[in-house]
């Protein structure tokens, strides 16, 4: 069986690869070392959280499935800075973790074109600098146009606990020990990575009633737009006992009740569960100082580098030695999951200094544990040695994304799988690659900051790592997207058409308040008052919630609109202009050799790229701008 | 590698009489068009090292166009980092020009406006702050201007926008935090120290942007205007002046008949100075737009040097007049002394601000010229960075805007951080361009199109 698309590896990222990848019409397989874990989500339960949310409503837009995912699986719903802008509002939805792999699995399987194979790749099979397929750990080979590698924590995984250490690809799974050996024989940097979770506490162990409760919010805010379509027609009602796979609804990917049976009727959102929020003590920290030797990120086992913005509690005792207490967040792992995520607690300590140090948090005096913390070092692969593709500048065909490119976080994932499953399937039809630029998508941002600056820590999503954050809004992310939706033939085209039709209205719309005067100037000048919405305009119409809610937004910060959208266009200017194949970085000896280093080994697809370059000056920039003026002139 | 590889040249001094002219070629053919132009001691200028000069001749179609020394410098040690040589020939035009011709006409081609210093800035000679200073530097038309270009370029100007881009990069980071992160992890008291942080950053700019005003008079020269009635003897004071310090660089008149502007230095300032039209009312409508143009000018001067006739009495006329400029840069001088005094005029006499004199018998000038050195001297109070050039003052300019709007947004009631980042965000692009920190392909050929030629 020859597929055109493979993908190794079923978390987030995999499962948007391969999803996108089907659904584009490619035959595609996802390898998996286990089906039943699928989509597992293996460090907190919830989805979404500043920055990350921007990411997961992209991908909604573009015809992924994450959002779908979240939306159906959440227990808990949140809109997060409410009170500093729109630019930086965020969703986060804590999940039934169960019920997010599952259904995950069930569309996964109910998808056309797609094959879901068990088995550990041992390794690439390459024919002249191709790829063509991938080698299992029986020494078979399965035959392939495109391979994407979303591999996680599993390539050389490596677990610690206090001084104890095992291989590992994630608690209880076994990590694949050859691959990025054979990646490196190949030629691409391989560097060590490190990140870490929490231990799992029972349910029943916890003191709830001294705990300060924090609820979900009502109504709930959904992340994707066929949840919020339902909610405002109808509600959809269940038949109790229907299998899985027939509950996946329209076409294997519509609405899906893993929570059938224990309630009806059900709809999404409905009966929340709240999280809890304690605290550690000054007992904690000094449980954590005594014991700071047995630690294996403190004891000097680990080499790879964590996750600054996500901390270990001994990270965070250490480096912010002044704060006698740290917030810890108790989040459910599920409706019924026996289990909490002890959010903040995430350590590599031994296990009886784990049990005094979590016993010594207000609630958690009779903690029982069901599974231990540790930290887990495994091999990445510098993304600087792919393109805004995320196909690889080494190997044709081979593609990554999500853990193995260095980046932190489920949405980050998710975001890098569906773009390499895009462009695997493209590779296979003779299209050129499909990007997103900086100026139109956090997606876009999170490519360019990888394979331009590459990273030497876990990299995660935040809204200052965009310079455009008032145009790329979570709200209008299915506007952002639209022109790409349509391109890559996903979404259906009557959502396709909803949205081209809102645009239009809110471009109207907006233009007639610029135009149409009222007691004191325009409608428009009265919407921009403080305290003034769309509903108290003298005229206002009867428009669809998602319409107004643009214009007001629109028209309320139009001024910072218009200025980002102008250095946009700036940047989409030195961003189209492409550096040519041709261009021989050793001839141009006015470049300073370190400058020549560096783009010999980055290769920039753009002038823009290549200015973005850390250590590349203004002046390397004019010189190359003029090398290549020049010899296209003589071309 | 076109636009570098080919071989430059220029007149690289100002136009005008002068004890020596210098021709510049700058690319890899400069020495070779050395030999080809230069005749002089043998070995070959191409066979010398770099940092000889030789005396010997230019030649032109045969003939000798002039006698001068030839400088050479070898990549990297040169201005562009480039090979390149120096002919230094005689003063004036037209020797210069021969020079320039042999060594066009022996392979190299006229350097476009800047382009000297465009090849140091590619060639990473000279950052952007750099470049700019070398602008003001040709421009510069004394000593004490050349001081502060070359202050500039030693990169006081960049310290300075540095830090302040610095301070900003850490206000915003911090500002950038509170979006990026819940109140819960962050402290409590992390906004109001980006409020106070960032009002000292826009003082602190405020401050650089007031020593503005030297930056100008050193770059463009001061502009003293004299003023009054007709037959005060403006022109006469004037011609005075100059002819104390002999130091007429040209005389260039006004677009009406009336309006005169030379130039001078005055204690090593360069000085604009302008005799405009005598202010009367007027049915001739030439006379009429010479003194609407008088108007202007004693408005924008940075002296304003107001003419009374001892004899006549001041009027209203006058004291609006007097009135155009601050009083502590107004220069009172009455003349004629030697005739009888009006009655208006004689609480004038005892003014601090007056000057008596009688121009008639060359009394008075030398202590008009001290004022005006005076006042020139207070008006540049030196500080160590001077903001000296157009560009500068505009970034600081928006700079300070930006972080004013963000205070704004900070202190307002309902205060959307992002919209106040958003401000800082912008703040630091300008901040950046000064230091070249961002690349914006437009900057690069705005600054390079206003380098005049040679440099």
């Amino acid at each position: 069986m020859q597929y055109e698309v493979i993908v190794v590896g079923a978390g987030h990222a995999g499962c948007e690869a391969a999803l996108a990848a089907a659904r584009m019409g490619a035959t595609t397989a996802l390898i998996t070392l286990q089906s039943q874990a699928i989509a597992r989500m293996s460090c907190n339960p919830a989805v979404g959280g500043i920055a990350k949310s921007h990411i997961v409503c992209e991908i909604d837009s573009l015809g992924g499935e994450m959002a779908r995912n979240t939306d159906y699986t959440g227990i808990q719903f949140r809109t997060l800075n409410t009170k500093k802008g729109p630019a930086v509002q965020a969703f986060r939805v804590q999940c039934d973790k169960d019920a997010y792999s599952l259904r995950m699995q069930a569309v996964v399987r109910a998808a056309p074109n797609l094959s879901v194979i068990e088995a550990a790749v041992d390794g690439l099979q390459c024919h002249s600098g191709r790829v063509c397929g991938v080698v299992l750990n029986d020494q078979s080979v399965i035959q392939a146009n495109t391979v994407i590698l979303t591999t996680g924590t599993f390539l050389r995984g490596m677990i610690h606990i206090g001084a104890k250490q095992y291989p590992g690809g994630r608690n209880g799974e076994p990590a694949v020990p050859n691959l990025s050996l054979q990646l490196r024989q190949m030629g691409f940097r391989i560097g060590r990575l490190k990140t870490g979770t929490p231990p799992r506490i029972r349910k029943e162990s916890i003191a709830w009633e001294k705990l300060s409760v924090q609820p979900g919010e009502e109504p709930p805010s959904f992340f994707s737009d066929e949840v919020r379509q339902e909610q405002m027609f109808h509600v959809e009602h269940c038949e109790s006992g229907s299998s899985l796979e027939s509950s996946c609804g329209r076409s294997g990917q519509a609405l899906f009740h893993v929570e059938q049976s224990a309630l009806r009727p059900w709809s999404p959102g409905w009966c929340q569960v709240p999280c809890y929020i304690t605290h550690t003590t000054t007992e904690t920290h000094a449980i954590i100082r005594e014991n700071l030797s047995k630690s294996s990120m403190y004891g000097g086992n680990i080499t790879g580098t964590g996750v600054r913005y996500c901390p270990s509690i001994e990270d965070k005792i250490v480096k912010f030695a002044d704060k006698d207490s740290h917030h810890v967040f108790l989040e459910p792992e599920g409706r019924t999951h026996p289990d909490i995520y002890p959010n903040g607690t995430s350590n590599s300590l031994p296990e009886d200094i784990q049990e005094r140090m979590i016993r010594s948090i207000p609630g958690m005096e009779r903690a029982v544990f069901s599974k231990w913390a540790y930290a887990i070092e495994y091999d990445f692969c510098d993304p600087t040695q792919l393109f805004h593709s995320l196909e690889s500048k080494i190997i044709e065909g081979l593609y990554m994304a999500g853990q193995i490119n260095g980046t932190t976080g489920y949405e980050e994932a998710a975001g890098q799988g569906f773009l390499a499953g895009v462009n695997a399937v493209r590779k296979c039809r003779g299209l050129n690659s499909w990007t997103l630029s900086r100026t139109e998508s956090y997606i876009g941002v999170l490519i360019d900051d990888l394979v331009t600056k590459g990273t030497n820590e876990p990299y995660r999503m935040f809204t200052s790592r965009a310079e455009y954050r008032l145009l790329l809004r979570q709200d209008n992310a299915c506007f952002r997207m639209l022109p790409h939706a349509k391109e890559i033939g996903i979404v259906g085209s009557e959502v396709l058409n909803r949205w081209q039709r809102q645009a239009q209205e809110i471009r109207t719309e907006i233009a007639r308040l610029e135009k149409t005067a009222s007691q004191a100037g325009t409608l428009a000048q009265m919407l921009r008052r403080t305290g003034v919405s769309y509903a108290d305009l003298n005229g206002a119409l009867p428009l669809d919630s998602k319409v107004v809610e643009q214009v007001e937004i629109e028209v309320k910060y139009a001024g910072y609109i218009t200025r980002e959208s102008q250095q946009a266009l700036k940047l989409q200017q030195i961003d189209s202009q492409l550096i040519p194949n041709w261009i021989n970085y050793d001839s141009i000896q006015t470049l300073r050799y370190e400058c020549r280093e560096k783009l010999k080994r980055l290769r920039p697809e753009s002038i823009g790229q290549a200015a973005r370059i850390s250590g590349v000056t203004p002046a390397d920039i004019a010189i190359l701008a003029i090398v290549i003026k020049r010899g296209e002139g003589t071309r | 590698m076109k636009e570098l590889a080919d071989t430059i040249a220029a007149i690289a001094t100002a136009p005008g009489e002068g004890a020596i002219a210098v021709v510049r070629v700058s690319g890899p053919a400069s020495l070779e068009i050395a030999d080809r132009v230069f005749r002089g001691h043998a070995p070959l200028p191409s066979r010398r090292p770099g940092g000889t000069f030789l005396h010997g001749h230019v030649l032109h179609e045969g003939q000798v166009a002039d006698e001068v020394l030839l400088l050479i410098y070898r990549a990297p040690r040169s201005y562009t980092r480039e090979d390149s040589i120096e002919i230094q020939g005689h003063g004036g035009s037209a020797a210069a020009q021969r020079i320039l011709r042999a060594v066009l006409d022996a392979g190299a081609r006229p350097a476009a406006p800047g382009e000297f210093t465009q090849r140091a800035f590619l060639n990473g000679r000279i950052d952007l702050l750099q470049a700019e200073a070398v602008l003001d530097l040709i421009r510069a038309r004394s000593d004490r201007a050349a001081a502060a270009a070359l202050d500039q370029m030693e990169g006081t100007l960049s310290r300075v926008f540095g830090s302040l881009y610095d301070r900003l990069v850490q206000v915003a980071a911090e500002m950038e935090a509170t979006l990026d992160f819940s109140e819960e992890e962050l402290p409590p008291t992390v906004l109001q120290d980006v409020v106070s942080r960032l009002q000292g950053v826009e003082k602190d700019a405020a401050g650089i942007l007031a020593t503005w005003g030297e930056g100008h008079i050193l770059r463009e020269g001061a502009l003293v205007v004299i003023g009054g009635k007709p037959n005060v003897g403006k022109s006469t004071l004037l011609n005075g002046l100059l002819g104390i310090d002999r130091a007429i660089v040209n005389q260039t008149p006004g677009t009406t008949r009336d309006t005169i502007e030379e130039q001078m230095v005055i204690d090593g300032y360069p000085v604009r100075i302008v005799d405009t039209a005598g202010l009367r009312d007027t049915r001739c409508e030439v006379e009429g737009e010479g003194i609407r143009r008088a108007r202007q000018y004693m408005h924008k001067a940075d002296i304003l040097i107001y003419m009374l006739d001892a004899s006549q009495e001041i009027d209203e006329d006058d004291l609006a007049a007097m009135k155009a400029k601050n009083e502590k840069n107004t220069i009172i001088v009455i003349n004629k002394t030697d005739l009888p005094y009006g009655e208006s005029i004689q609480s004038y006499m005892t003014k601090q601000t007056a000057i008596s004199c009688s121009l008639l018998h060359e009394e008075g000038i030398i202590a008009v010229r001290a004022r005006i050195a005076d006042l020139l001297r207070s008006q540049s109070a030196c500080t160590h960075h001077s903001v000296i050039s157009e560009r500068h003052r505009k970034i600081l300019v928006m700079a300070i805007k930006e972080i004013t709007e963000a205070l704004i947004v900070m202190r307002s009631e309902d205060a959307e951080v992002s919209l106040a980042a958003s401000h800082i965000r912008a703040a630091l692009e300008h901040l950046g361009e000064a230091n070249g920190r961002i690349y914006h392909d437009e900057l690069l050929q705005t600054i390079f199109s206003r380098f005049c030629i040679g440099k």
